[in-house]
Order: C-alpha cells, then structure tokens, then sequence
C-alpha cells in the first residue's frame, strides 16, 4: 500500500486546524487542553510523515517521541491546573477566572 | 392810563392770595374728620370770602392801568422755551372778581343747600378747586396754561355733576359732560398745535403781533372755537348741558351758568385776535343756531333746571354771536350780568326745590319737586324767593332797569352796526337774536306764573318755609347785582364805566335800538301773559329737536362703525401680517434649530463618535479572553504567512 506523502500532510493539516478550531471556540478549559492535544498530534503526524521522504533520517522521528512525552506531561500538569482552577473557583471556563484575587 | 405802571406789592400778594385761597380750601376740606364735617362748609366759606376780597384788591389795582404780565420759564423742549404767565388787564381782573365773588356767594348758599350730605367734603373740596381751576383759566396768560386749567375745570366739573354717584342718571351725566368737553378739546389743541407751528409762542401779549396767514389763522381759530363749542356748550355740543342739571343746584348756577361755560366766552373774547373774518362768520352762525334752538327747546321743559339750562345755551348763544359779530364788549357785558341773574336764577330754583324737598320730608309726600306741572301758587309760601325770582327774571327777560336789558342792548346794537346797510344773511341773524329775546320772555314768563302764580296743585296741603338766611342772602345779594345800576348809570344806555373799558369802545350807540328793545320786551311780556296756559307740549322740543338721538344716529353709529372696520381691519391685516412675521420667524429659528443640531453638533458628535467607534474597536482585542488572543494571533500569523508566501 502506497500512500502518497501529501495525503499524510492534509489530514495533518485537518487536524490542525481542527485543534486549533477546538483551542478557539470551546469553553470548557478541558476540551481546549483536548483541542491542544489534537494540534500536537497533527505535528506529530507531520514529523512522521516528513520521515517518508528522508528514510535514513531519524530525528523526525525522535522529535515525534519528544513531543509525545511533553505532550503527556503537559497535560498532566494542565489538569492539575485545571483541577486546582475548579476546586478554587467552581469552574472550568477560563474566561470565568478574570480575577486574581484569593 | 399812565404809560408806565409798576405794581404794588399788595396786588402781586392778593394776586397770589385770591388763587390760593380757593386751593387752600381744596386741600383743607380732605385734612378735616367727617365727625366735624360741617367745619369745611363754614371754612370753606370764609376761604372764599377771603379770596374775593383779596380778588376786589386786585380788580382796584388793576383796574384801567396797564395790563400786568408776568412770565415764567416753565420747562423748555427741543430747543423752545414754553412759559407760564399770568397777563391781567381790565377783563380778566373783572372777570376774577366776579367768578370768586359769584363762587363765595354759591358755597355760602351751599352750607344750607348741602347741610347733611354725607359727600360734603368732597362736594365743598371740588367746588374750592373749580374755583382755582376756573381762576387760572382767568389770569393765565398763556395759552398752553389755559389749556392745563381748561382741563382742570372740565375735571371737577366732571367730579360736580357726579356728586351724587349713587344715582345712575347723575353717573352718566358726568361721564357724558366729560367726554363731549373732550371732544371739544380735541379741536382746542390743534388749534394750539397750529398757533404754535405759526407763532412759536403760547403767550398771548405776544400773539397779538404774531405774522398772520389767513388760512392758517382761520384754521387755527376754529380749532380753538371747538373747545369753546364743547365747554360752552354750543351746537352742536350741547346735549351735555340740560343733562348736567343732575348735579346738585348750586353747582348747576356755579358751573353750569355763571362761570364754566362762560370760560368759553371768556377765552373767545381773550383770543378774539386771532379770529379771521370768515371764521368769526362761522362763530356768529354757530352761536345764532345754538341761541334759537335753547330757547325753542326751553318753552316746552316741564322741569325748572332743564329750563334754565337751556335758557343757558340760549344766553351763551348770544354772547357767542355777539363774539361773532366783532364786538367782544358786548359779549363780555352779557357774560357778566349773565353770570349774575343766572347764578341767581338757579340759586332762587334750588330754594324752591330745597324748600319743598323739606316740606315733603315733613309729611311724606313725594312727587317731583322740580316739575313745574306740581308746582303753583308758591307766591304766598314763598314771598321772598318769588321777589329773587322775579328779579333775576326780569333780568333774563331783558326787561327795562335790570342788568339783562343793558346787555341785551349792548348785544343788538352790536348786530345792527354789523349787519351794515341793505339785506344779507347777518339780518336773519339780526332778526334771530330778535326773536330769542322775544322767546326768553315767553319761557321765563311761564316758568315764574307756572312756579308761583295759579292755584296750588300738589304742594296745597304742604307746611312750605322759606330757606334758611345763609341761603337767603347771596340770592339777596345776586339779585341786588341783576339790577342796571352796577353796570351802567342809565338804565337805557349800556355805554357805562364797564362796557367802556372792557375793549376798544366803538362810539356807536342807538337810541332807537333801545327803544325798540324795550317795546320788543314789552310786547312779548304781553303775548307771554296771554298765552300762560298754553303748553308747547311738542315732545321734539321737550327733547331739544332729538338731538341726542341725531348725534347717535349720525355721530355715533359711524364712528362705531367705523371702529368696527378698523377693528376689522386690525385683526385681519395688522395682525395678520404679525403673525405672518412671527410665522417666518419660527420657521427660521427651526431651520436654525435644525441646523444646529444636525450640522454644527453633528461635526462635533461625529468626530467624538469615530474617536469612540475607534476605541471601541482597539480596545475590542484586549478583551481579557485567552481564545481571543489565540485567534488573533492565528488570525495575524494566517495574514503574516500569506503575506510571504504570495
């Protein structure tokens, strides 16, 4: 099965900008963490997809890895925040969250 | 006459004195409380004595010297000075005397006549300021002057004939006697206008000498011959006269006989100067219609007071003509015996009236007192005032040996000098005047048998007296002064020491004019006692030829009309046009309005609103939202990367 290179790079795109959709118009600051998820996936494609047309090359790749092991982490703290946010103020919608006052 | 006189001090102190007495008892009779009200009756009186006195002071002095002028700056406009003075000669000292005198004697008979009245004070306090007024009109030497006393004495007269305001007849009388006189004014002031516009001076010496133009001067001495017209009541403003017989008796004989409608005489025989030919025409024609037409009216009058009014505007028709005919003199010589069997006429009148107003209060009867129908056989009753009655008649009458008959003469001789020789239209004056003394006879010849003679009718079972001395003696006293001897030594030569020196004396006297007068009077005497029983019941003379009415129809209808259609005209083109200015003024304070607002603050809103619109729309990215932000940025890096890559 071949799959031609660009294929990868538009539904890379697609994700993207759905990512980017989601980040934008969502609410709940979860699904906005979700929404960046997807956009750091969309990348991870792309890195992975680029390593078809530079077989020999690995650092794509590995940077793919990077990003999966910053990604998890970056969620787990993001929840953590997120988790902090509610307890302290009842709610998971940034724009709620305008005062900074304890 | 000595060419250079100078007065003394006394005569410029009586002077002063006799105008200031009766204004002093003007202001006096407000000072006293009404608890002691009889006080300004007596006061007043004695006032007026002291004025006369001081007047008689005056007339001694000043009589046959040289005319005494005084002049005073009075205020200046527009670069003329107008003065005030006082110019005295033989006339006018005269004239002084006899309106204090006649004016002492009438408020002596007024404190029996009025004795009682709750309006005395008023009453007493305008009769002292007539006095004043009317003597200003006398010594004033100056037109303008004449004009401010003029007016002062149609006012009072106007307060006299309203005394008795509670009464609606008296009411309207003083309204009308008032507006009638203003009428009259009217013309009176253009006169003055077109003096001025010519002489440049009010003064009367100086008028004397003033360049004269022949239709100006005419037309100015009419316009004075107006206000004459309406303060001696003649045609055809006259109606105010009969009906101003309202008022209380003795002011009837003040006013209303001896002095204010002789101002008129008076002031024509002062500005006689002035009068051109064809307006001394006018004045004799004048004169001539309002003596025939009294003297008509008067036989049919049924009331005593509406006789003697009328018998009044036939008396001042008289001099009037007389003043016409170009003989001041004998106007004046009228004027003054007139203003004495006149004031005693009405004086001897009011006792009547006063005496059976008495009686009937006694025994309450009431009928109308003044009504010559009720009244008869009061000869027995009343012996004395019938003596005054008779007297004074006789004088009114022009009979032989009283003052009447000499100025009469004076009047006729002065008609038959001016007529001329051969026939024209001053013969059928001449013959008028003739058939007005005939007249007079006839009307006081049946009002004094109607009034004293005959049997009694309602007045029989009447306890009547007569009326108190301090009534008694001024009609005494007036009726002394109705004889001939006071003005002339021959009872058939009205040539004596007064009518000589009043004027220029023309040299002119008739005999036959005299005895022709007195056969005249004699003759009408006659007719007069054989027609005693005969009533001219003619209801067009008891109402003076509806002359009211014809005023009405004529006079007064126009001038409503004609108000009416200014009145018209007013509200539809005056005002019309108004608010067709103010409706194109509202229009354009709307577009202005409108201007202002849309355009000036328009500009002013629309840059503030672009700079708001501007902020709002800056301030519109800082939002405070995280994904706004986020999409900005994409927003700007989606710009920023088509930018390069095209």
């Amino acid at each position: 099965m071949n799959v031609p290179v660009h294929h990868f790079l538009y539904l890379g795109a697609f994700l993207f900008s759905v990512g980017l959709v989601v980040v934008i118009s969502k609410r709940n600051t979860i699904l906005v963490l979700l929404g960046l998820e997807l956009m750091l996936n969309a990348s991870n494609l792309n890195l992975v997809a680029f390593n078809r047309l530079h077989p020999g090359n690995l650092q794509g790749q590995m940077f793919a890895i990077f990003v999966i092991v910053v990604a998890v982490c970056e969620a787990a703290v993001g929840l953590a925040i997120v988790l902090r946010i509610y307890r302290e103020y009842q709610t998971s919608v940034p724009d709620d969250v305008n005062e900074l006052n304890l | 006459m000595d060419a250079i006189h100078t007065y003394s001090f006394l005569f410029h102190f009586c002077l002063v004195a006799a105008l200031a007495f009766p204004l002093l008892s003007f202001v006096l009779s407000f000072y006293i409380s009404e608890k002691y009200s009889w006080i300004t009756s007596v006061l007043a009186s004695f006032l007026l004595l002291l004025g006369t006195l001081a007047s008689a002071v005056v007339l001694y002095q000043a009589w046959n010297h040289p005319p005494f002028a005084y002049r005073l700056e009075w205020f200046s406009l527009a670069g003329y000075s107008f003065s005030a003075g006082v110019y005295i000669n033989n006339i006018s000292a005269l004239m002084l005397f006899i309106v204090t005198g006649v004016s002492f004697l009438v408020h002596l008979y007024s404190v029996g006549y009025m004795a009682g009245d709750a309006g005395i004070q008023r009453y007493f306090a305008m009769l002292g300021f007539f006095t004043f007024a009317m003597q200003g009109i006398v010594v004033s030497g100056n037109l303008l002057m004449t004009f401010v006393f003029w007016e002062l004495v149609g006012f009072s007269s106007y307060m006299l004939i309203g005394h008795w305001h509670e009464i609606p007849a008296a009411a309207e009388a003083s309204k009308r006697a008032f507006i009638i006189n203003r009428v009259g004014d009217a013309g009176f002031l253009v006169g003055l206008m077109i003096v001025w516009a010519h002489g440049h001076s009010f003064d009367i010496a100086a008028l004397q000498h003033m360049p004269v133009d022949p239709t100006w001067m005419t037309l100015a001495s009419l316009g004075i011959f107006c206000g004459i017209v309406g303060k001696s009541a003649q045609f055809p403003l006259f109606t105010w006269l009969p009906d101003a017989m309202v008022g209380p008796t003795p002011v009837s004989a003040l006013i209303h006989a001896a002095t204010m409608v002789a101002a008129g005489v008076f002031l024509l025989a002062r500005v006689h100067f002035l009068f051109t030919v064809p307006a001394l025409h006018i004045v004799a024609v004048v004169g001539c219609i309002t003596a025939l037409l009294g003297a008509v009216s008067a036989l049919a009058q049924h009331d005593i007071k509406k006789i003697l009014a009328y018998s009044t505007l036939s008396q001042l028709g008289l001099m009037v003509v007389a003043l016409g005919a170009g003989s001041p003199q004998a106007a004046l010589l009228h004027l003054f015996t007139h203003a004495f069997f006149k004031a005693c006429l009405f004086l001897a009148a009011g006792a009547v009236i006063h005496s059976l107003h008495q009686a009937q209060h006694q025994s309450h009867v009431h009928f109308d007192v003044q009504d010559i129908r009720n009244l008869g056989g009061l000869e027995k009753k009343l012996p004395f005032t019938f003596l005054i009655f008779v007297i004074s008649g006789s004088a009114l009458a022009g009979l032989p040996l009283t003052s009447g008959f000499l100025s009469k003469d004076a009047i006729l001789t002065a008609l038959v000098q001016w007529h001329g020789e051969g026939f024209s239209w001053k013969l059928l004056i001449l013959a008028a005047v003739a058939l007005v003394s005939f007249l007079t006879v006839v009307y006081t010849f049946r009002m004094i048998w109607k009034i004293f003679k005959g049997s009694e009718t309602a007045t029989a079972q009447l306890h009547i007296s007569e009326p108190p001395a301090v009534m008694r003696a001024p009609m005494a006293v007036l009726a002394g002064v109705s004889l001939w001897i006071w003005f002339s030594w021959n009872p058939f030569n009205f040539y004596g020491w007064m009518y000589t020196n009043i004027g220029e004396a023309k040299p002119f006297h008739s005999g036959m004019v005299s005895i022709a007068s007195a056969i005249w009077v004699i003759l009408a005497l006659g007719v007069a006692y054989v027609t005693r029983q005969v009533t001219v019941g003619s209801p067009l003379l008891l109402n003076a030829f509806y002359f009211d009415r014809l005023l009405k129809q004529f006079v007064e209808k126009p001038i409503l009309q004609l108000a009416a259609l200014t009145h018209h005209a007013d509200k539809k083109w005056i005002d019309g046009f108004l608010h067709a200015t103010a409706y194109a003024q509202l229009i354009v304070a709307h577009l202005t309005g409108w201007f202002d607002r849309a355009i000036v603050d328009g500009l002013v809103d629309g840059v503030a609103g672009a700079a708001k619109g501007l902020g709002s729309f800056t301030r519109s990215f800082q939002g405070g939202k995280i994904q706004l932000y986020i999409f900005w940025a994409t927003f700007a890096i989606i710009i920023f990367i088509i930018w390069t890559l095209l």
